[in-house]
C-alpha cells in the first residue's frame, strides 16, 4: 500500500505540480492517474520511487516513510516502465531484462533463466534473449520494458504513460496484457497516462488530476463514468460514457424472453403463436442442439402450408450473439443494436440460446443496475452488484454467476 | 635514401601519432564527466583547449626543451594537449547522447551515480568518443612530424631529408607513407567501434561519420553481426 499524506511539490520558480495531495494506493491493485500535462500525475507517481523528492508531506510504502530509505535500494525493489521503453540499447534483451537481479546481486546464469521466464510471461519468443532493442518492434520494446521492471519480483510497479508510444492495435494489446498479468501478479500497480479510455480500461481505481496538481475525482472506472463528480470530470471523460459505463455492468443482469424461442422442427404454426404470445413479430429458429439458427417472420411462418416445420420459412441472418455469463450489457446492446430484428440471441458458454432480447428489457436492465448501484456504493468499494435487482420478473432469468462475487464482466473491449 | 629505416619511421610516426591521442582520452573523460555534471564548467575549459590548439606547435617545441630536452616527450605534450580541442567535446557529446528515457530507467532501477556511469553512460558515449579519437591519432600523426625540426624521428625525416638533399621523391614517399599510416589508424579504430559496439543498427553504422577527412568505409558484407 502506497499513502501519500498531504504532499505538496513545488519548483524553483514557485510551480506548484502537486498541491497537498492525499492518496492512498490499495495493495494489489491498479491505481491510474490520468489528467491533461501539467496537471503533476507524473510528478506523482516519480515521487514514489523518489526520482522527485517532495516539499513537504509524506510519502508511505507499507507504512515506511520512504524519505527514510536509501533511494537506490527502494529502487530496486519498484518496477518502473516508461514511454519509450528506456531499453539500455547496449545490452542484450536478456540483459535487459536481468538488470535489476543483477545490481540485487544474483549470479549472471540466474539472471538470464529469470530473464527467459519473464520473456514467456509477456509473451515474448525466446528466440529474441539474445538480440539488442534495436532489433525489436516497438511493442516487443515496450514487453521487454515490462519484463524488466518485473524482473525482481517487486510488490510495486510504476508505469509512466507505458503505452503512449505505440500504436493503438498494439496498445489495446498490451492494456489486455497488463491486466492479464494483473489477474496472475496482484501487483501494487501505479500507472500514468492522459488517455482516459486506457484508465477506464485497466484501472481498479482511477484518479483524474485537474491542472495545478489537485484529484478532481478518485473513484472505480464504473463509477466516474456513472456519477461524475463535476463538470470538470464529466468534460474530460468525453463523449458516449452512458453507452461506455456498460460495459462494466452484466449481461446476466438481463432478463432474456425464451418464449419466442423455438426448435427448427416446431410445427411452423406453433411457432407463429409463440411469435405472437411474446408480443413479437419474429421468432428465433434454434437447430436440434438449440444452436441459433436465423430469425422466421411470424407473417412467414402463418403463410406456410399446413405441417410444415418452423425451419422451412425464410430465415433472417441472427448477426451476432452475446454470452450472458461473461460479456456486458454493452455488448448485449450491440449485438441488439446491428440485429435486423432489433433483437439479439443470447448464449451460454456452448452457443446454446438462453433467450432473446428487446431493448425494453436492456433499458430495464440498465434502470435497476442505476437502482442497485448506490445501494452498493454504500454496501462496499467492490464492484457494483448489477444483476441483484433484476431476477423477481418471472421469465427466464439468464443464469446469473453462480458465484455471486465473481468479477464483473470483461472491461471494456 | 635508405629503404631499411622506414619500418623504423612508420613505427616512430604511429607512436607518436597513438600516444597523445590516448593520452588526451585519459584527461578528457574525466574532464568531460565534470563538464556535463557541472554545466558551466563546459564552456571556458571548451575555450581553454581551443586556445591550446591555436598555439604552434614549434612555438611549444622550444618552451619544453628546456625542460624536456630533445625527447618524444617535448613532441608528444603539445600533441596530447591539441587532442584535447578534439576529444573533450567528443566525450561531452558522447555522454549527451544518452537517451533521457535510459538515463531515467537506469536511475529508476536503482543505478547509483558511478554505476550509472561506467554501465550505462560510458559504454553508449562510445561510437561519438571513437569519432573523435580518429580525428585525434589522424591529426597527431601528421602533426607529429614537425617534430623533425627538433630531431624526434618520424616519416617527418623522410620530408626534411629530402628537402635538405633536394630530393623529391623522398618527400612524396615520406608524404604518402604519412597519409597511408593516417588512413589505417583510422580504419583500424572504425573496426575497433564496430567491436564495441554490436548494439548499433547498422543503418547508422554506415552514416557518414562527421570527419573532415574522407575515410573509406566499407558496408559489412551482409548480416547485421
Amino acid at each position: 500500500m502506497i499513502t501519500f499524506e498531504s504532499v505538496t511539490k513545488r519548483y524553483p520558480g514557485g510551480t506548484v505540480a502537486v498541491d497537498s495531495l492525499d492518496l492512498e494506493v490499495p495493495g494489489g491493485q491498479t491505481m491510474v492517474l490520468v489528467g491533461p500535462s501539467g496537471c503533476g500525475k507524473t510528478t506523482t507517481l516519480r515521487m514514489i520511487n523518489r526520482l522527485i523528492d517532495p516539499t513537504s508531506g509524506r510519502i508511505l510504502l507499507d507504512g515506511q516513510d520512504i524519505q527514510q530509505s536509501n533511494p537506490d535500494t527502494l529502487r530496486r525493489g519498484i518496477g518502473y516502465v516508461i514511454q519509450q521503453s528506456g531499453l539500455f540499447p547496449h545490452k542484450t534483451i536478456e540483459d535487459n531484462i536481468g538488470t535489476v537481479p543483477l545490481l540485487l546481486g544474483w549470479k549472471k546464469g540466474r539472471a538470464r533463466d529469470r530473464a527467459r521466464e519473464l520473456m514467456g510471461l509477456v509473451g515474448l519468443d525466446e528466440d529474441l534473449a539474445r538480440r539488442y532493442p534495436y532489433q525489436l518492434s516497438g511493442g516487443q520494446q515496450q514487453r521487454v520494458g515490462v519484463a524488466r521492471a518485473l524482473a525482481a519480483d517487486p510488490p510495486v510497479l510504476l508505469m509512466d504513460e507505458p503505452f503512449s508510444a505505440v500504436d493503438p492495435i498494439v496498445r489495446a494489446t498490451l492494456q489486455d496484457e497488463l491486466l492479464r498479468l494483473q489477474a496472475e501478479l496482484h501487483k501494487t500497480v501505479v500507472l500514468v497516462t492522459h488517455d482516459v479510455e486506457e484508465a477506464i480500461k485497466v484501472g481498479d481505481q482511477v484518479a483524474i488530476f485537474r491542472p495545478g496538481g489537485h484529484i478532481a475525482q478518485l473513484d472505480r472506472p464504473e463509477r466516474l463514468l456513472r456519477a461524475p463528480a463535476d463538470g470538470y470530470v464529466e468534460n474530460f471523460l468525453g463523449f458516449d460514457r452512458g453507452i461506455r459505463r456498460l460495459s462494466f455492468l452484466a449481461a446476466s443482469g438481463l432478463s432474456l424472453d425464451d418464449r419466442a424461442v423455438v426448435s427448427e422442427d416446431t410445427a411452423a404454426s406453433r411457432a407463429a403463436d409463440a411469435a405472437r404470445q411474446a408480443g413479437e413479430d419474429w421468432v428465433l429458429v434454434t437447430d436440434s442442439g438449440h444452436r441459433p439458427r436465423g430469425w422466421a417472420a411470424a407473417s412467414d411462418l402463418e403463410g406456410l402450408p399446413a405441417g410444415s416445420q418452423a425451419g422451412q420459412a425464410r430465415l433472417e441472418p441472427y448477426g451476432h450473439t452475446f454470452d450472458v455469463r461473461t460479456d456486458s450489457l454493452r455488448a448485449a446492446l450491440d449485438a441488439t443494436v446491428l440485429s435486423p430484428t432489433g433483437q439479439a440471441a443470447g448464449v451460454d458458454d456452448d452457443g446454446q440460446v438462453v433467450g432473446v432480447t428487446t431493448y425494453e428489457r436492456l433499458r430495464a436492465a440498465i434502470q435497476a443496475a442505476d437502482q442497485a448501484a448506490p445501494a452498493a456504493d454504500r454496501d462496499s468499494g467492490g464492484p457494483a452488484g448489477a444483476r441483484d435487482g433484476i431476477e423477481a420478473s418471472g421469465e427466464t432469468s439468464a443464469p446469473a454467476g453462480t458465484e455471486p462475487q465473481s468479477p464483473a464482466p470483461e472491461k471494456a473491449s | 635514401m635508405n629503404w631499411a629505416q622506414v619500418p623504423t619511421l612508420i613505427w616512430e610516426s604511429a607512436y607518436l601519432g597513438i600516444v597523445p591521442a590516448l593520452l588526451g582520452l585519459v584527461i578528457s573523460v574525466p574532464l568531460g564527466i565534470a563538464c556535463t555534471r557541472w554545466k558551466w564548467l563546459y564552456a571556458p575549459v571548451l575555450s581553454t583547449t581551443s586556445v591550446l590548439y591555436a598555439l604552434p606547435s614549434l612555438a611549444l617545441f622550444i618552451v619544453l626543451i628546456p625542460y624536456t630536452g630533445l625527447t618524444d616527450t617535448t613532441v608528444i605534450i603539445p600533441l596530447t594537449l591539441f587532442s584535447l580541442c578534439v576529444l573533450l567535446p567528443a566525450v561531452v557529446d558522447g555522454f549527451r547522447s544518452v537517451p533521457e528515457p535510459v538515463r531515467q530507467a537506469a536511475t529508476a532501477m536503482g543505478f547509483g551515480t558511478t554505476r550509472r556511469l561506467v554501465q550505462v553512460e560510458l559504454p553508449l558515449a562510445v561510437p561519438i568518443v571513437i569519432g573523435g579519437l580518429r580525428v585525434a591519432v589522424v591529426s597527431s600523426i601528421s602533426l607529429a612530424s614537425v617534430g623533425q625540426l627538433i630531431g624526434v624521428s618520424s616519416l617527418g625525416y623522410l620530408i626534411v631529408d629530402g628537402y635538405q638533399r633536394d630530393f623529391p621523391e623522398e618527400i612524396y614517399v615520406g608524404g604518402g607513407l604519412i597519409i597511408a599510416l593516417a588512413l589505417i589508424c583510422d580504419l583500424l579504430l572504425v573496426l575497433l567501434r564496430r567491436v564495441l559496439t554490436p548494439w548499433r543498427p547498422r543503418r547508422a553504422r554506415r552514416q557518414v561519420e562527421p570527419l573532415p577527412i574522407g575515410v573509406p568505409v566499407r558496408p559489412l558484407p551482409g548480416g547485421a553481426a
